[in-house]
């Protein structure tokens, strides 16, 4: 494990801790200091981060907005993940003609843009952190099938399987204590991955309105608001930007580097790295 | 091979039926319909359910699909609800400027990742390695319009290089060709720049992995003990055994390059089919919405295919199973 994923661990837990650690205290991420509404104020000693526009503490609007990112991460890519590992499993398990309708419905849904899609139903939808989480988990199930499918497939035919089978053992048996298993590393990367992707989806569809709604914080709806006052306090619109890069590159390393941690395969294409 | 791309050409309607039809009911899944929006009070409900039934609007769901279906195979693709435009009208208005962006970017990414991946495979685990990887998984990592926001910062604000947004300045309608052509360049530097900079990073890591993996083949190693130079081995034996897969992975990454780029173009105010998509999901144009879906979906398969299709020209045994 290189520098990189070690600081990347730090950094990710250092954010849990501080965004679980904000829900017990009383502290009021809409609290606005009057004096300084339309006059957004810079980073400061009292205010380390500044205000924004309706005199609002940045730092702890940064807080709050990491918990509603984290939040999102986590549940839209459980969602993905339960989706996507029933429908891999099953399909890989099954074969045939089931497997090859699932395949080409999975095709289907890829060859839509995914991004835009999340933008009408936002707006078809009333938009909310819920809805969010939904549809982000519903329409970025499908790598995680195929993957799991795929590992499925190999791994089905390999003669442990087969002396699993001869011992006869259940078919429902050997798919989920034997062979499920062998599909865990690249889901747990998948997932690592999956969740920058939908912390950075959260960000956007929060900048363009049809995420969380204001007053509650979210990094993106942050951002949203930075738009009126580039030139006079760039401050608002460089502390959010800067804390989602920092935490969707955290997520990537640390998924990078369980993927060469984890998979044989990536060892060999990378030999002297370990 | 011509039976293998026909056979795939043949996959692709099945593919396209799906995707409309699926962008189809989400969209009228929407409560409320686009009628209501541009009536003021007074129209009395008679007027409402003549308009309604004249777009179709009371017949059952599959019915407006077929129907929908039947015209856009006839060419028309429906009228925007709010400009009256023909919306494939409306669209083909706004491709040149889209497809300028994206080909550029994406021949200029291409221009990039290949030195950049081969100097990082060949100098694997050096700090020039180090440093193109972690630049490469910052830009991989930034919200793309974060990224916008902050080079018009930078660039319009702060330096005043750059116009912070637009196509070209009207003042030069009248002007000579190459006056208006340098003007839209230097209006799409940014945005360029903005695609860029999110879109090296999955290229060179592929390219990267692609090299370490040929440099540890026995022919490289054949090759080396011939007395073949390096630069040679580099250029003429690796080079050419990573262009073909990587033409592959480029064609599974453009669904993200076009989607990505419709937000850049919301940014910027280019006017491509990416702001027109925007501004019509805020004004529920579904019209318009069916439209740049059918193209952008068109795009996306049509990328696979042509990726696929080389794959299978480098590699003969894809023909052979399908």
């Amino acid at each position: 494990m290189t520098i990189k994923v070690w600081l990347s661990i730090a950094y990710l837990i250092g954010l849990l801790l501080v965004s679980i650690g904000v829900t017990f205290t009383n502290i009021d991420p809409t609290y606005m200091q009057t004096e300084f509404i339309g006059i957004p104020q810079p980073p400061s000693l009292d205010h380390i981060f500044g205000t924004d526009e309706l005199g609002r503490d940045i730092f702890v609007r940064s807080i709050f907005g990491a918990r509603i990112s984290l939040i999102v991460g986590f549940i839209s890519v459980g969602i993905s993940l339960i989706i996507g590992v029933f429908i891999g499993v099953i399909s890989g398990f099954m074969g045939g003609l089931f497997d090859e309708v699932v395949m080409r419905f999975i095709d289907v849904l890829m060859a839509l843009p995914t991004l835009f899609l999340i933008l009408i139903i936002q707006v078809i939808l009333e938009p909310s952190i819920i809805n969010i989480m939904i549809v982000i988990g519903a329409t970025s199930w499908m790598g995680i099938a195929r993957l799991v499918r795929a590992e499925v497939l190999s791994v089905k035919e390999r003669v442990f399987v087969t002396a699993v089978r001869a011992r006869g053992i259940k078919e429902r048996k050997a798919l989920f204590k034997h062979i499920f298993p062998h599909t865990l590393n690249p889901i747990i990367v998948a997932a690592m991955l999956g969740m920058g992707g939908a912390i950075l989806t959260e960000s956007v569809l929060s900048f363009l309105g049809l995420g969380v709604q204001p007053p509650h914080p979210s990094w993106g709806n942050m951002l949203d608001s930075s738009l009126g006052y580039m030139r006079d306090a760039p401050w608002m619109a460089l502390i959010p930007g800067i804390l989602i890069t920092c935490t969707v590159l955290s997520l990537n390393f640390l998924g990078d580097g369980l993927w060469l941690l984890l998979d044989p395969k990536a060892k060999d294409a990378n030999v002297k790295r370990t | 091979m011509i039976r293998y791309i026909s056979k795939r050409l043949l996959a692709l309607i099945p593919m396209l039926l799906g995707v409309t039809f699926i962008a189809f009911i989400i969209m009228k899944a929407a409560p409320g319909d686009p009628v209501g929006m541009f009536m003021d009070p007074s129209v009395n409900l008679e007027d409402i359910n003549r308009i309604r039934s004249n777009l179709g609007f009371d017949k059952p769901i599959h019915i407006q699909y077929l129907m929908w279906l039947k015209n856009v195979l006839l060419g028309n693709f429906g009228y925007s609800l709010i400009s009256g435009k023909p919306a494939l009208q409306a669209i083909l208005e706004r491709f040149p400027a889209t497809l300028l962006l994206s080909i550029s970017s994406l021949c200029l990414i291409l221009l990039i990742t290949f030195p950049l991946g081969i100097l990082c495979g060949y100098k694997k685990d050096t700090p020039i390695d180090d440093g193109i990887t972690v630049f490469s998984f910052l830009g991989l990592s930034m919200p793309s319009f974060w990224l916008g926001l902050m080079l018009i910062l930078l660039f319009s604000y702060q330096l005043n290089l750059f116009p912070t947004s637009g196509f070209m300045d009207p003042l030069l309608y009248g002007e000579s060709f190459h006056k208006k052509a340098g003007n839209i360049l230097y209006h799409m530097c940014l945005p360029l720049l903005t695609i860029i900079i999110g879109g090296i990073a999955g290229l060179t890591r592929y390219n990267r992995f692609g090299i370490i993996k040929i440099l540890g083949q026995d022919y490289i190693t054949a090759a080396r003990a011939r007395g073949v130079s390096e630069s040679r081995i580099l250029f003429k034996h690796a080079f050419k055994n990573i262009l073909l897969p990587i033409i592959t992975l480029l064609g599974l990454d453009l669904p993200g390059l076009i989607s990505g780029s419709y937000i850049i173009e919301f940014i910027f105010s280019w006017p491509g089919m990416g702001q027109l998509a925007i501004q019509s999901v805020f004004q529920r144009d579904y019209p318009i919405l069916m439209a740049v879906i059918l193209f952008s979906s068109i795009l996306i398969i049509l990328g696979t295919l042509i990726a696929d299709i080389c794959y299978a020209y480098i590699d003969p045994r894809i023909t052979k199973k399908g």
